[in-house]
């Protein structure tokens, strides 16, 4: 493993008898893309704002780039927080230089490189605009530039996808990969399973202030079964007695439809078993479905009923 | 410090870019000069007023009509003497005495000191005419001819089918309409609204009050001479009358025992000198002159300053960063810069707009003085000349500064307690309160600058910036000059620091502003 630029040891955080960060353990290797994943309410930004120093820990130890503190090397970290905000009267482009400027560029660089991020994400032609004139999409945007305009070695986003399009939802998606090429590691937060299971090398997965998992995301999907998802009048109960066949429950069917099952199968079996069975049963199938876990699965097995919420987000 | 000033500065610029700062800026002076120019055009254009005389003892007319006439020549001799103070040639403060000297200022300050002997002495000695002539030398070259005002007061005649000899009662019965302002009085073929009736009854010598006599109870008090007027807010014509007619009773009364009225109005018009001087002065300069005295009063005008200074800075530090944490900034800026970094860039960004508003302020004052030449504005010109010269300065800047450094780290912690400007004003209300009670205070402090209660006050340090101010031109005992200045340095750290932890805590917090116990547990946290 590569040095950890972040580790935490044990960290925790109560107000009063409430426990909002519950002996957090976390190692991130320098380099990586790094998801904090979790429900609403799980402590995701606390744990982001102990890192930075901007709240301290009840108990434990936070060591971030070989300091103590993030205030400590705070020009070598970017931060985008979860409630993102600007100093609407502001101009694009000196709003960006402003903040790099605090992290400790001279003016001329900063301007340079606000220019040069504004060309490369499709913003130049606001660089002049007041930020009160822009949509709320862009002026995210440009608050993701502000927090990375000084090229720092470790750059926080806290749920930087929220409140954006699909499209912009991509471009950033891009600029998270672009950083990370370029070496530096990036730690962002999001509900939305499909980001962390595209971007990142590694998860943690925290659900009521505990963590419930960290590794990366082929080991979260190795936390679960696969399965198989099939849709049919005919009766599968014959499949229970098959050795690779887990678990069958019934999924959620289209109005209409025929039913569904999931079939969960085990790590060893082949889900063609499955599909040789139906034939040799002579089940008729108008469907049959096999997909790798998604992370999204993950999280519903691991974190159950309280992730519903989050699926109709 | 590099991240301080680049706060500091963005702060600045931020405010001095909007449109409202800059209208905020002018609109101070643009009033100021506006009521003054409105009040001195209202105070020449004075409404003619119309009154009706009914004398039924036939021997008072001529006293109310004389009353009236020199109520008259009281204007004039005002015009007058602001007139000579308009045009004299000695302009200078620092030359003119606190107490009269020239002939002109004796004229000035009879008409303040006894105003019925100097009228008759002035209509005695030819009035306006030979006033004129007297005071020729003392005027400028390019002096303006004098301008008498007009008459604010006209006798009416007695309207038609009005019977004069009636009872009162009859009388005002049927002048009733006219009073009431729904008929008009006709003079030399004008009409006008009646403004007063003045109604002397036949009977009115039988009901003079003398000393010695007391009212019996039970029965009613003599009515008099009866002034009937809808206005009782313009005192000058009832004043006027009552003076003459008591002091006509009271001439009568002199010369039925004998005694000589011209003689006792000259006793009554002796005068001893008096000069008031300084005993810190140098020998031949011991008379105080008008400048010493403004020097003594300087120090209200420079509390005053630094009052409606902090006082606009307020609102500056509160809606600054109540605005940035509903705007949801403070977090990004708070990964980049530590809290006390961000207190401090603001308390100097801040600071620097409020030094912009005072400074654009003092240019408008300036501008208007340079360019509208008159007695007021030259002796504006002269006081500002005198407090600049003075060595208040420098106290000035080190308790404005002070006072701004006190009590803005207090405001700022307020702001970073709130989400609105609505829950910051309760909060703020105690901390008016604490600065009003120095400003209050203030003339009572000049007339006794080191007196105990004064001197133990200023030891308070929310009062010290004030209070030492107000003092600093009576010589304070060096004791309270340094004592007060390093309990003030010490509290302003202590504040700061306290307001570094209390806006640290704040900055993040949503929701209603906390109470008072959980603000001594911010205090006490470590974070």
């Amino acid at each position: 493993m590569q040095q950890a630029v972040l580790s935490l040891e044990n960290v925790s955080k109560t107000y009063g008898s409430f426990t909002a960060v519950d002996r957090i353990n976390l190692q991130i290797p320098r380099g990586s893309v790094y998801g904090f994943l979790g429900p609403n309410g799980a402590g995701k930004t606390t744990t982001i704002r102990m890192i930075l120093d901007i709240i301290r820990p009840t108990s434990g130890r936070v060591s971030i780039l070989g300091h103590e503190s993030a205030l400590a090397v705070r020009q070598r970290i970017g931060y985008l927080p979860e409630e993102k905000g600007l100093y609407k009267k502001m101009k694009v482009d000196a709003l960006i230089a402003y903040f790099a400027r605090l992290k400790g560029l001279s003016r001329r660089i900063a301007e340079q490189r606000a220019r040069e991020l504004l060309k490369k994400y499709g913003l130049i032609e606001f660089h002049n605009a007041r930020i009160e004139s822009l949509s709320k999409g862009m002026s995210q945007k440009v608050q993701v530039l502000a927090a990375v305009a000084h090229e720092p070695e470790l750059i926080i986003l806290d749920e930087p996808f929220s409140g954006l399009d699909p499209v912009n939802q991509q471009v950033l998606e891009g600029l998270i990969r672009d950083l990370s090429n370029n070496g530096q590691t990036v730690i962002f937060s999001t509900h939305i399973m499909e980001h962390a299971e595209r971007l990142c090398d590694q998860i943690l997965l925290i659900v009521g202030g505990r963590k419930i998992f960290d590794g990366t995301v082929a080991e979260a999907r190795a936390l679960i079964s696969r399965r198989v998802l099939l849709e049919t009048a005919g009766d599968i109960s014959g499949l229970q007695n098959l050795n690779s066949v887990v678990r069958i429950t019934p999924a959620e069917a289209d109005p209409g439809s025929e039913p569904r099952w999931l079939v969960e199968i085990g790590n060893n079996a082949q889900p063609q078993d499955i599909l040789k069975y139906c034939f040799d049963s002579a089940i008729p199938l108008s469907r049959f479905e096999y997909a790798e876990p998604s992370l999204h699965d993950v999280f519903v097995d691991l974190v159950g009923p309280q992730a519903g919420e989050q699926r109709l987000r | 410090m590099r991240v301080i000033r680049m706060i500091a500065w963005r702060e600045y610029m931020e405010n001095v870019r909007t449109r409202g700062f800059w209208i905020g800026i002018l609109l101070l002076p643009l009033m100021v000069i506006g009521i003054y120019l409105i009040q001195s055009s209202l105070a020449r254009t004075s409404p003619t007023r119309y009154y009706l005389l009914i004398d039924q003892t036939g021997s008072y007319q001529e006293t109310v009509e004389s009353a009236i006439d020199l109520e008259y020549q009281r204007q004039v001799l005002q015009s007058f003497v602001d007139y000579l103070l308009d045009n004299r040639k000695e302009r200078d403060l620092e030359l003119t005495a606190a107490n009269a000297r020239t002939a002109a200022d004796q004229l000035v300050d009879d008409v303040g000191s006894d105003e019925v002997a100097a009228l008759n002495q002035w209509i005695e000695s030819g009035g306006l005419d030979v006033a004129l002539a007297m005071s020729a030398p003392y005027l400028r070259e390019d002096a303006p001819p004098f301008q008498s005002p007009r008459r604010s007061f006209i006798q009416a005649p007695v309207p038609e089918g009005v019977d004069v000899t009636a009872q009162p009662e009859q009388i005002i019965g049927q002048l009733r309409p006219y009073l009431a302002g729904e008929r008009r009085v006709r003079v030399d073929g004008d009409e006008g609204e009646l403004f007063a009736l003045i109604l002397i009854p036949a009977d009115v010598d039988g009901q003079i009050l003398r000393p010695g006599v007391m009212p019996v109870p039970g029965q009613a008090a003599p009515t008099g001479v009866q002034y009937w007027s809808r206005n009782l807010a313009d005192p000058r014509l009832p004043d006027a009358i009552e003076r003459s007619l008591n002091n006509r009773i009271r001439d009568e009364a002199f010369s039925s025992s004998g005694l000589n009225i011209q003689l006792i109005r000259n006793i009554q018009r002796t005068r001893m000198p008096f000069s008031k001087l300084d005993p810190t002065a140098s020998a031949g300069e011991e008379a105080v002159s008008m400048a010493d005295t403004f020097r003594q009063y300087a120090p209200m005008g420079f509390v005053y300053f630094m009052f409606l200074a902090l006082m606009q800075s307020v609102q500056y530090l509160l809606t600054n960063t109540i605005e940035e944490k509903s705007n949801r900034i403070l977090e990004v800026l708070l990964a980049s810069v530590t809290p006390n970094e961000l207190l401090m860039g603001k308390m100097l960004g801040i600071g620097l707009s409020s030094l912009t508003t005072l400074a654009a302020w003092l240019l408008t004052l300036f501008l208007f003085l340079n360019f509208y030449d008159s007695a007021e504005t030259s002796t504006i010109v002269q006081i500002i000349g005198i407090v600049l010269s003075s060595d208040l300065v420098p106290w000035f800047v080190f308790y404005c500064l002070a006072g701004y450094a006190l009590y803005s780290g207090i405001f700022l912690a307020i702001g970073s307690l709130c989400n609105t400007l609505k829950e910051a004003q309760g909060m703020m209300v105690p901390i008016i309160v604490t600065m009003m009670i120095p400003v209050t205070i203030t003339p009572f402090v000049v007339m006794d600058p080191n007196g105990s209660l004064f001197r133990t006050l200023s030891w308070i340090p929310p009062f010290t910036p004030f209070l030492m101010m107000n003092r600093a031109a009576a010589n304070p005992p060096p004791i309270d000059l340094i004592g007060t200045s390093l309990l003030l340095l010490l509290s302003i750290f202590l504040v700061m620091w306290l307001s570094g932890r209390v806006f640290r805590q704040g900055l993040l917090r949503t929701g209603q502003p906390p109470r008072v116990t959980e603000l001594l547990r911010m205090l006490r946290a470590t974070h």
